[in-house]
């Protein structure tokens, strides 16, 4: 027989005991576990409409507003023609934005990092209707527009190939395989995309340097979307140093729209995560005092090992195992009913999240637990250690 | 073997002050049985606690093999109830959650020699409890819980058993059964020292020593008895 074999005896006969003993550490980890889940389900919520937006970076010339069709979401009026970005600027933009997000993310990998997505946005005239021609990077769109869904044909491929918006196709009944002149130069259309129900449903794109072509702007884009991978990418500090290190251009940060709400949504977790830690702390005490009890109640045993042979710190040890039983336990019911509690608080918290529980959380929930436990064990196990065989039967 | 010398035991102070013990000296050899007689309060089971290390006398020395132990600490303590000397209880003082065979092997686990169920067993079956080793106290009879915490004194092979009213919870009969078993572990050349107010079961030992205020007022020698200090 090993000591922790004389342990697991005495709990399973106290179980209710030892339960109730947990209790502390329970109410503790139930309250982080279910703090931490709902925030997580509300944080990717927000972080998934964020997505939608497409860019969280954009960049355009000084002074004049562009509107750059970023989803639904309208960040100004069209003025084209007035102003260019020089495609020379690409790469200096490209090493700040990658160098930012390196130095966030703490990461060495030489690739490229960032989606940027150089826009060229032109009026042309096609069957008397005027369209607004957008000259894109296919690739670096396709990555940007996550969205977008090509109905009929293909997406871009090759030089003097068009994708159509929606409503364009439709008002202008263009099919799959039609030719049709931009500025003059003709262009086959490959494919149509389904509606998104923002500007891009209006809009034809061509490849860059087909637009840049057609409308004699070689080596100019209107604009650069920019897209860094990552939700927690430093985004406003990349907009600051792309407008101190390049000029004539202005970059806007997104994220500054949703960071109020972002803003909103730490605050509320740290809040409730500082909670949480009160209510660990307060279980914490709720254990010392119920395993002092559990000293009391024992110190008939107690003085019965001592006075077969147990030392002081086999008398700890045995507390000690106990405690990390009592963890253990603590931490599995409270990772549980921590999940279940934020299944049903979560709805009511962020509407129509879908609280999913997070397996990531079961192991931080026993180690903590089991911490817990066996530092609020360790004063009454000491005290355990120091009972006297004769006051231990004495007290009888 | 060991030996007792001008112990005294005050609890308490000024004017709370209770004397237990009041400068007791005695003397316990290789083989003897002695017990120990007093009405309650006499300060036998002080006594019995200071000779066995779970209580320090106020004053005085306690020698065991030509060693004080009086003054021990706790660590020096829990080699001599590992070795030397083992305790039964008038209470069997068994551990509710182990079964009749863990009981026995307590002692061999915090010893750390934890593979010795088979010298367990065989102790078990010499206080005649072989059939009952898987059960709980609770579901054991007064008198086979006794054996049980004898068999557990027993398996650390102690020289000195000290015994604080050991058929004190039990009937004459079972009581006896008891008895007989320390005569036997008597036999096998270990010390007893028991404690007991009845004298039926003190007249059993060789040698009685009557305690009255915390003094030995009386020492009576039987057969085989025999005080040499």
């Amino acid at each position: 027989m090993k000591l922790y074999q004389i342990v697991a005896r005495d709990v399973t006969r106290r179980k209710k005991r030892v339960l109730y003993t947990s209790l502390g550490v329970v109410i503790g980890v139930t309250t982080i576990v279910a703090v931490l889940t709902i925030a997580l389900a509300g944080e990717t919520k927000i972080y998934s409409q964020l997505e939608k937006y497409g860019a969280n970076l954009i960049v355009m010339p000084a002074i004049n507003d562009i509107d750059v069709g970023l989803g639904s979401l309208s960040l100004g009026t069209l003025a084209v023609g007035e102003n260019y970005i020089s495609e020379d600027k690409l790469p200096q933009i490209r090493q700040i934005t990658d160098g930012k997000i390196r130095q966030a993310l703490r990461i060495e990998d030489e690739g490229d990092i960032a989606t940027i997505a150089p826009k060229l946005y032109m009026n042309a005239g096609v069957k008397e209707t005027s369209v607004i021609v957008v000259g894109v990077d296919p690739q670096e769109e396709r990555k940007l527009k996550t969205w977008w869904r090509v109905s009929e044909g293909r997406y871009l491929k090759g030089p003097d190939e068009a994708l159509v918006g929606a409503t364009v196709a439709e008002l202008l009944k263009f099919n799959v395989e039609d030719k049709i002149a931009l500025n003059g130069r003709e262009v086959t259309i490959t494919g149509i995309l389904e509606e998104t129900g923002a500007n891009e449903d209006y809009q034809v794109f061509v490849p860059m340097e087909t637009a840049q072509k057609a409308f004699n702007k070689g080596g100019l884009v209107s604009s650069i979307d920019i897209r860094a991978l990552c939700s927690a990418c430093p985004t406003t500090d990349i907009a600051s140093s792309i407008n101190e290190n390049i000029p004539g251009v202005r970059a806007v940060a997104v994220k500054q729209i949703s960071e109020t709400e972002m803003g909103m949504m730490e605050k509320i977790s740290k809040f409730l995560l500082a909670l949480a830690g009160i209510t660990l702390a307060v279980g914490c005490f709720g254990v010392v005092n119920t395993m002092m009890t559990s000293v009391h109640e024992r110190i008939k045993d107690i003085g019965i090992m001592k006075a077969v042979g147990a030392s002081r710190n086999q008398i700890i040890k045995i507390f000690l195992y106990e405690a990390i039983i009592i963890g253990g336990a603590g931490g599995f019911l409270g990772y549980v009913a921590g999940t279940l509690l934020a299944y049903l608080v979560g709805p009511l918290v962020f509407k129509g999240v879908a609280v999913t529980y997070v397996p990531q959380y079961f192991l931080p929930s026993l180690v903590v637990a089991t911490f817990i436990a066996v530092i609020a064990a360790v004063y009454p196990a000491f005290r355990a250690s120091k009972i006297k065989i004769a006051d231990a039967f004495r007290s009888l | 073997m060991l030996e007792i010398k001008n112990i005294s035991k005050i609890y308490g102070q000024g004017t709370a002050k209770v004397v237990a013990l009041n400068n007791v000296s005695l003397c316990v050899n290789e083989g003897d049985f002695i017990a120990i007689m007093g009405p309650s309060g006499s300060g036998k089971s002080t006594l019995l606690n200071i000779i066995g290390g779970l209580d320090y006398p106020s004053s005085g020395e306690v020698i065991l093999d030509g060693k004080r132990i009086d003054n021990l600490n706790e660590n020096d303590l829990v080699d001599i109830r590992r070795g030397k000397i083992a305790y039964v209880f008038q209470q069997y003082h068994l551990l509710p959650s182990l079964t009749a065979l863990e009981n026995v092997l307590l002692p061999l686990t915090f010893c750390g020699a934890d593979k010795k169920d088979q010298k367990a067993l065989d102790i078990l079956k010499r206080v005649g409890l072989e059939k009952r080793t898987e059960h709980k106290p609770s579901q054991l009879s007064g008198g086979e819980q006794q054996r049980i915490a004898i068999a557990r004194a027993l398996v650390n092979d102690p020289s000195i058993i000290l015994a604080d009213e050991p058929t004190g919870n039990m009937d004459q009969k079972t009581g006896m059964g008891i008895l007989d078993l320390f005569h036997q572990l008597n036999e096998d050349g270990r010390s007893i020292i028991m404690v007991s107010h009845n004298p039926g079961i003190a007249k059993q030992a060789k040698e009685i020593i009557v305690l009255q205020d915390g003094q030995i007022v009386d020492k009576i020698s039987q057969e085989g008895g025999d005080n040499k200090c």
